[in-house]
């Protein structure tokens, strides 16, 4: 039971610590953990688990995390698996926060902030930029677009209620095309 | 002190429960409780914290969890901001698992996925959109844009090297 908490933890925090572009991104890494080096589960049990995880909101490496560990070594299993996942880089981020805040008149910071802020901004618009690839392939998804921009600027709407509300329009008008 | 960490708790909790399409879907809706509701980091600061969050390994949404909850109420601050972001949806996860498993590939579940998606994607352009308000004050921070866009899709240069490179460049051009 120890070694396979073990295992757990490491692989976790392996993946985790190895990917860079936050969850999704660890997809792979996890994959690479669970089926080819430990070999918990197989492909397909996998690609199930990553449909699961989907379905639901919320971070999608700290779910892969819970749902293969719980499977494993049940609760525990999935609390270690989630640390593994999380705690390091949480860890790093709180510290370098810190000393930003500390520093945050010093000439230097200020200078290194205000150059890195315009690549943030392009990572940003690319991460909206390649999800938008994927997400436009009909001409209806286009008119959902437009009305999220119409309604977030013109009528001020908070992001909840058109994400459940989009949620529902899918439902109606893609969810019965094709049984 | 306990009504700090209540909201940091109900803020992360309800940005996570929100975003479909993983970690980096849930940055509008932090940034929308960070910034507009709760007043914790301005517009800047936060920028500054997805520049850090960036610069890491790991899953984006529990870093920015840690950063915005540290500063707010220390370690007690980022321990609870992530249990909102990370429990609700992994207990779904856990204890939905075979109800999930049936419907995950139903057509009704696929098409409201489908239908929220291209709202995912209007919020993060949004989020870049508005990041980008306060973050070309000279031509030069244009220049950056111009460079990083260039280094990522003609020069596959790793996005965490050009955010350490563009912070060594500023060190020496903006000081």
């Amino acid at each position: 039971m120890f070694k396979k908490l073990w295992n757990l933890f490491i692989a976790f925090t392996r993946a985790s610590n190895l990917g860079f572009g936050g969850g999704p991104a660890l997809i792979p890494l996890v994959k690479a953990e669970a089926v080819d080096r430990y070999q918990w589960m197989d492909n397909e049990e996998f690609a199930d688990s990553l449909a699961i995880c989907n379905a639901l909101p919320g971070p999608i490496a700290t779910k892969m995390a819970a749902y293969i560990g719980y499977k494993i070594a049940g609760w525990l299993g999935a609390f270690i698996a989630i640390v593994g996942t999380v705690a390091p880089t949480v860890i790093v981020v709180v510290l370098l926060g810190s000393l930003i805040a500390k520093y945050s008149n010093s000439p230097e910071l200020k200078a290194m902030l205000q150059a890195v802020r315009p690549v943030v901004v392009v990572l940003v618009a690319e991460t909206a930029y390649d999800m938008g690839k994927k997400s436009f392939p009909t001409g209806s998804s286009w008119g959902i677009a437009v009305a999220t921009v119409a309604l977030l600027y013109l009528a001020n709407i908070h992001p909840a209620f058109i994400i459940v509300a989009s949620m529902l329009f899918g439902w109606v008008v893609y969810g019965r095309n094709k049984k | 002190m306990f009504t700090q960490l209540w909201d940091l708790l109900v803020a992360f909790a309800r940005a996570s429960n929100l975003g479909f399409g993983g970690g980096p879907a849930v940055i509008p809706l932090i940034k929308i409780e960070v910034v507009e509701r709760y007043h914790w980091l301005t517009n800047a600061e936060f920028t500054d914290a997805l520049a850090v969050g960036n610069a890491l390994p790991g899953p984006i949404a529990t870093k920015l969890a840690g950063y915005v909850g540290y500063q707010e109420a220390g370690w007690l601050g980022a321990l609870v901001a992530n249990i909102g972001v990370i429990l609700p949806t992994v207990l779904a996860v856990i204890l939905l698992a075979g109800f999930l498993m049936k419907y995950s590939n139903s057509p009704v579940l696929k098409g409201m996925l489908k239908g929220v998606r291209p709202v995912v994607v209007v919020l993060i352009a949004q989020t870049a959109f508005d990041m980008g308000k306060g973050s070309f004050p000279n031509l030069t921070t244009w220049g950056i844009a111009l460079a990083t866009v260039v280094s990522l899709y003609w020069l596959k240069l790793h996005p965490a090297l050009i955010i350490v490179i563009s912070m060594a460049f500023g060190l020496l051009v903006f000081r």
